[in-house]
């Protein structure tokens, strides 16, 4: 567990905080997919996906879940990503693995269209079809945007398989 | 199906993102089964969001770690996670403490079991010896029950004459019996009383034929039961009991008769 938290907890917690914005709920989220995670763990299937992907969708799920309870309102969901990078900066991470790039400065290579689409689904806490209807875009766009994106990432974030 | 469109379709991303319904991710998992370029395209996307998240970490503040694994902590009866690598240090002081009770246990079990041994091994050799000793009891009165079965035979057979030989006037108290096979020439002796000699004397049983006294044999008084005598032939009138030294004599010295009897006629 402690293996997991050590390597995954900044990547999870990045997502959460992105979404969250707010530091205190966003550390009680990240606690409360770790214990989903200890509780849950033999339901991982490495048949069926990576180890991370597994993470990912239990925190992304359990982040989502917040932004629609009361303490979150939908309109935070539009908070500038600066202030997330702003904070960072301000903190006292130093094994921050984040180096002052903020979302904007990794997606940059991708076409205005893609960087909305991961932004949004990867840290502003939208499913693709709240994506699709809030911005009347089809959902078969998003998916296939989201995939051109993926790919253009994985070329840039030199994943080599 | 085309594996391109359903690729490009973008579902492996939706996939990975958490997206797909029950039904949807069923199908697709059903898919990755049998197309492996499928799920050699799943692998590069799931590379492709880990390392994108991997460069969007941010690392939360140590306190939140702490009270993670304190509230883990407190589940743990129920553990379900093995640390991979033991604290090394903490393994070899579990180790040698280990090693040091089992060879304590062990040489108290040894020493425990040794004793026990010892205590088993000297009751078996005292239950060998009284086995024995009840076999050769048992062997001793098996003897005697045959002796007295082979006695009672014969002092229950008609053949065999009962001489009662009394006491002289010189032992008063004395007495003692023959039985007398005239057929068979046989000749069992048994002391009634008689009282015990020196070690260098005998008792000499004498049968009078013909008026002169024929040895019958030497004896001590410490008899069980009858005790076969030399044969005697016809014509035996009396049978009478001497003292002469051990081993007897050929002629008896009449002074020193102790008990005598005649034989009864018919």
């Amino acid at each position: 567990m402690e293996y997991l938290y050590d390597n995954y907890s900044g990547a999870l917690y990045g997502v959460i905080f992105r979404i969250l914005k707010k530091e205190e709920i966003a550390e009680e989220v990240l606690q409360d997919v770790f214990l989903k995670i200890w509780d849950r763990f033999e339901n991982y299937d490495a048949s069926k996906g990576k180890l991370f992907t597994w993470l990912l969708n239990v925190t992304r799920n359990q982040a989502i879940d917040k932004t629609r309870s009361k303490e979150i309102s939908k309109d935070q969901k539009t908070t500038p990503i600066e202030k997330v990078v702003s904070r960072i900066d301000n903190e006292e991470y130093i094994e921050q693995r984040i180096d002052g790039i903020g979302v904007s400065e990794i997606l940059k290579v991708l076409s205005t269209d893609q960087q909305f689409v991961v932004e949004y689904l990867y840290f502003k806490g939208y499913t693709q079809s709240e994506l699709a209807e809030e911005f009347d875009i089809p959902l078969g766009t998003v998916k296939t945007r989201l995939r051109l994106a993926m790919q253009q990432l994985r070329i840039t974030l030199g994943v080599t398989t | 199906m085309n594996i391109v469109e359903y690729i490009s379709s973008g579902i492996l991303e939706a996939y990975a993102l958490g997206e797909l319904t029950e039904q949807e991710r069923a199908l697709v998992e059903k898919n990755l089964t049998q197309y492996p370029e499928l799920r050699t395209e799943l692998q590069r996307v799931e590379e492709a969001q880990e390392a994108l998240l991997m460069q969007m970490a941010i690392v939360p503040r140590k306190a939140v770690r702490e009270n993670l694994f304190q509230k883990i902590d407190a589940r743990k009866p129920e553990a379900k996670v093995v640390p991979l690598q033991a604290d090394q240090s903490n393994f070899w002081r579990f180790a040698v403490a280990a090693s040091v009770t089992i060879a304590i246990v062990a040489s108290y079990f040894a020493y425990d079991y040794r004793s026990k041994w010892m205590n088993s091994q000297g009751q078996l050799t005292e239950l060998i010896a009284q086995n024995q000793r009840v076999a050769q009891d048992y062997n001793t009165v098996n003897q005697r029950l045959d002796k007295i079965e082979s006695d009672l035979k014969i002092v229950d057979n008609p053949d065999f004459k009962r001489v009662v030989m009394k006491g002289t006037e010189g032992a008063p108290e004395s007495m003692a019996y023959v039985y007398w096979n005239e057929s068979t020439r046989e000749v069992y002796l048994s002391v009634q009383n008689m009282r015990a000699l020196a070690q260098e004397n005998q008792y000499q049983l004498w049968a009078i034929i013909d008026g002169k006294p024929v040895d019958a044999g030497v004896f001590d008084t410490n008899l069980a039961g009858l005790l076969k005598m030399k044969e005697i032939g016809n014509g035996a009138a009396a049978f009478a009991v001497t003292i002469e030294p051990r081993g007897g004599k050929a002629s008896p010295s009449l002074e020193t008769m102790q008990v005598v009897g005649n034989v009864v006629k018919g």
